[in-house]
């Protein structure tokens, strides 16, 4: 009996020092790297697309500076158009809110503090009669990109309305202190990951609080709330609603929200093929997919259900407003719906589940 | 051997004092660490709902207040019991606090706190106070140095269960001849210290698979053993160890690393506690005359047994149910099934108006943290009590007699999801009970 159980034991060992001599051979080994993984998302994700921000940023800065010295018709569209760069730029930016951009950098998540939606009209505006441009409050729905976007759209396009709106000083300055809120804002997290990248390549494990743990459920809460904020709730989708609510539309003053959910799903897909914005390819989600079980069916299902979200996407009418749409003729943006919702267990439990990503912190069970 | 020797010879306490000791002391432990990762707020505090126990609906989570208190007293119960100290009252406290936080939230349930509370229930019921203890100071004439054999076997009996019953529970297609979920889990650990690079290799998965199984199935024997016991021991420490850096699974390994200590032989256990005397200037009272015969009271061998039938018994009754008990959970809890599957869901629920015919899409996160949501996705009674109370939440929210659908994609083992629930069934309608649930999706 003794024997029996020392040789089992021993046997453990024999075959561990086995397999650590046959490092270099490649058959039957889920041979994946994960800091290359990371490292291609620090690199070629993250900080492009913050860098890319920051420039589009500093358009926009110039622009603002320009339209508030004198404001005129032409000032306005080149603001307007600069707004629109870097609205886009800030698609392929907001689903990175961990790390530097939430808790350890920033005291809220980098999206929260520039990128909330709705915007509070009434704040807003409480806020320019009493001079206020101190954007520090909790009241993160008078500030970002959109309350810049408030300020500089017309919901009816009436270039004129926005035009007089700007003979109050107070507007400009407010408008002005936003977007260097935006521009303080995105230098900073710029700054942060230059000290934060090294740490979050050598994170490279797989539970929680892991860069891959902490990366993934940012990425799933990202495409959560193109399916939930951006589609759902304007729709009247989400539980509760009595009726659709079109102005709860992303991008609702300058109507560019169908252009933005376009774009941040590229930034979704992007992430998951692990490319970068310029088409550069990469390791992502997808490479990590083919070296482990199950995963080649999980890719193919995924790749299909991108492509049938992309065509729900593309029967959509581009030159009419979502808002609209959801009042007068929501049939094309409920197939949408659909087909986001069939994307999402692709992109949540299927994925994590095969990858072996841990996502809570509470104990499981032993073994 | 007669079988009475089992239950009624005299054997030393030794190997109980230890047990309580160590026992008592990780309790301590265990319970200063939940209040301190702030899991009592996480867990309880803060989610808007909470999963019931089947029969323990009555169970409510108390004001903030009387929770940290529960906390408290769990750790001076925990304490008392490691010191010997007004012995069997904190096993009583130990045990109803345990147990209470327990029942609090079904998505937390772990097999190790269903060991735990069995092991605090016991307790109750074993003289672990009669040496070495604050209460023999306090009363010496409770002093001995024997206690009838049941009180430790029955400790010996409900670790062989664990491991036994957890080792039966692997020999499964998937874990024996696919390596799943190891071949899962194994390589999202290939960062871990020293062996990291070995967890890559499909071979190693089965390797531990099988490992795993055998050890499962054949440690208690081991242990028993007298003459393979010391490597049996090292075995449990090197497999814990293993385990516990792998997986997020808490305090469990110090727990089965300390408790099965009780095998080794009074010797080894006199050993320690005799140092321990000396260290602490506590002196045993030490009368070594020879025992009698304990006898038990009938009652007491009434409950034991009807306890041992219950734990030999109760996991198997998935075999009155249809279907794979993987996919299904019908009859998988308190069935010591660790570690068995991996196994996700994402559940998305739909609660319509049967007056307007409107019909909205939840967002879980609104009532559930991650936890709870990731449990409650892909277990069936679960689901069942979020949409009764989905139900019961909307209808106070103005919607007229909500009707709650589900759709929800489960992955077992890496296949590719379908869904568990028919997605066209009102769940508000259905009731749990211990019949078959036709409604799962075979």
């Amino acid at each position: 009996m003794k024997t029996t159980f020392f040789r089992l034991f021993l046997g453990f060992f024999i075959i561990n020092a086995f397999f650590s001599c046959q490092k270099n051979n490649d058959a039957g080994k889920a041979d994946f790297d994960r800091k290359a993984m990371l490292e291609n998302f620090a690199n070629n994700l993250i900080i492009p697309a913050y860098t890319d921000l920051q420039g589009k940023i500093s358009v926009l800065q110039a622009a603002t500076n320009q339209f508030t010295q004198n404001p005129d018709q032409n000032k306005l569209l080149v603001l307007q158009n600069a707004w629109e760069e870097t609205y886009v730029a800030w698609q392929f930016a907001n689903a990175y809110n961990f790390g530097v951009a939430a808790e350890e950098g920033l005291k809220n998540s980098l999206i929260n503090e520039i990128g909330t939606f709705p915007v509070n009209e009434t704040k807003i505006n409480a806020n320019i009669a009493n001079n206020n441009t101190n954007l520090t409050d909790p009241n993160r729905d008078a500030r970002g990109f959109l309350a810049a976007e408030y300020l500089i759209f017309d919901q009816k396009n009436n270039q004129n309305t926005i035009l007089n709106n700007f003979s109050d000083a107070k507007r400009k300055s407010y408008l002005l202190a936003l977007v260097n809120h935006l521009k303080s804002k995105t230098d900073e997290i710029i700054l942060a990951w230059n000290g934060y990248k090294s740490s979050f390549v050598a994170n490279a494990g797989t539970d929680v609080g892991s860069s891959t743990s902490q990366f993934y459920n940012e990425f799933v809460k990202s495409y959560e709330s193109i399916k939930n904020y951006k589609v759902a709730l304007p729709l009247g989708k989400s539980l509760g609603q009595t009726q659709a609510l079109p102005n709860r539309v992303e991008a609702f003053y300058s109507g560019k929200s169908l252009k933005m959910i376009n774009e941040h799903l590229t930034a979704i897909e992007n992430i998951w093929y692990g490319k970068a914005k310029n088409g550069q390819e990469g390791i992502g989600f997808k490479k990590y997919l083919e070296s482990v079980e199950g995963g080649n069916a999980l890719i193919l299902s995924t790749q299909s259900q991108f492509l049938a979200v992309k065509n729900a996407f593309a029967k959509i009418p581009q030159n009419v407003s979502l808002s609209q749409q959801i009042t007068e003729s929501p049939k094309n943006i409920e197939n949408f719906y659909v087909e986001l919702q069939k994307l999402n267990r692709f992109l949540k439990s299927d994925l994590s589940s095969l990858l072996g990503i841990a996502i809570t912190y509470s104990s499981g069970d032993g073994d | 051997m007669e079988i009475r020797n089992l239950y009624e010879k005299p054997i030393s306490i030794a190997p109980l004092i230890t047990f309580r000791v160590i026992f008592g002391a990780m309790m301590a432990f265990s319970a200063i660490r939940f209040m301190a990762l702030g899991w009592i707020e996480d867990h309880f505090i803060r989610p808007k709902f909470h999963f019931k126990y089947f029969g323990f609906f009555w169970v409510e989570v108390l004001p903030d207040f009387y929770l940290y208190a529960i906390h408290i007293l769990m750790i001076i119960s925990a304490l008392g019991v490691m010191l010997g100290a007004f012995y069997r009252l904190s096993a009583v406290l130990l045990f109803l606090t345990f147990t209470y936080t327990e029942l609090l939230d079904l998505t937390y349930y772990l097999n190790h706190y269903y060991f735990v509370s069995i092991v605090c229930g016991l307790l109750i019921f074993l003289p672990a106070n009669r040496c070495f203890s604050v209460d023999v100071l306090l009363k010496p004439q409770i002093y001995s140095e024997f206690v009838p054999a049941w009180t430790i076997n029955i400790l010996k009996f409900q670790l062989g269960i664990v491991y036994f019953y957890a080792g039966i529970a692997k020999i499964n297609e998937d874990w024996l001849f696919h390596a799943l979920p190891l071949k899962i889990w194994l390589p999202a650990n290939d960062q871990l210290f020293l062996i990291g690079n070995l967890l890559k290799y499909e071979a190693t998965a089965y390797f531990f698979s099988w490992t795993g199984m055998l050890y499962d199935c054949t440690i208690v024997f081991f242990l028993i053993y007298p003459k393979t016991r010391f490597l049996a021991y090292l075995a449990v420490i090197f497999f814990h160890v293993i385990t516990g850096l792998m997986f997020q699974i808490g305090v469990f390994p110090l727990v089965m690393i300390g408790s099965t200590l009780i095998f080794f032989s009074e010797k080894w256990h006199w050993r320690w506690i005799d140092f321990l005397c000396r260290k602490i200037n506590f002196s045993l009272l030490k009368d070594s005359k020879k025992q009698k015969n304990f006898v038990l009271k009938p009652i007491v061998l009434f409950f034991l047994g009807v306890h041992i039938i219950f734990q030999i018994l109760f996991p198997f009754r998935h075999l009155f149910y249809d279907g794979n008990l993987f996919w299904t959970e019908e009859g998988y809890r308190f069935s010591w099934r660790v570690m068995l599957m991996e196994k996700a869901g994402t559940a998305t629920f739909y609660v319509k108006d049967s007056k307007t015919g409107r019909e909205g899409e939840v967002v879980n996160a609104d009532f559930l943290n991650p936890h709870q949501e990731k449990q409650m996705a892909m277990q069936p009674d679960m689901i069942l009590q979020f949409a009764h109370f989905l139900a019961d939440h909307y209808a106070k929210k103005g919607i007229y007699k909500p009707e709650v659908r589900a759709e929800i994609y489960v992955t077992l083992n890496a296949k590719p999801s379908r869904l568990l629930v028919d997605p066209s069934i009102d769940l508000s309608k259905i009731e749990d009970t211990f019949e078959q649930k036709m409604w799962i999706l075979k």
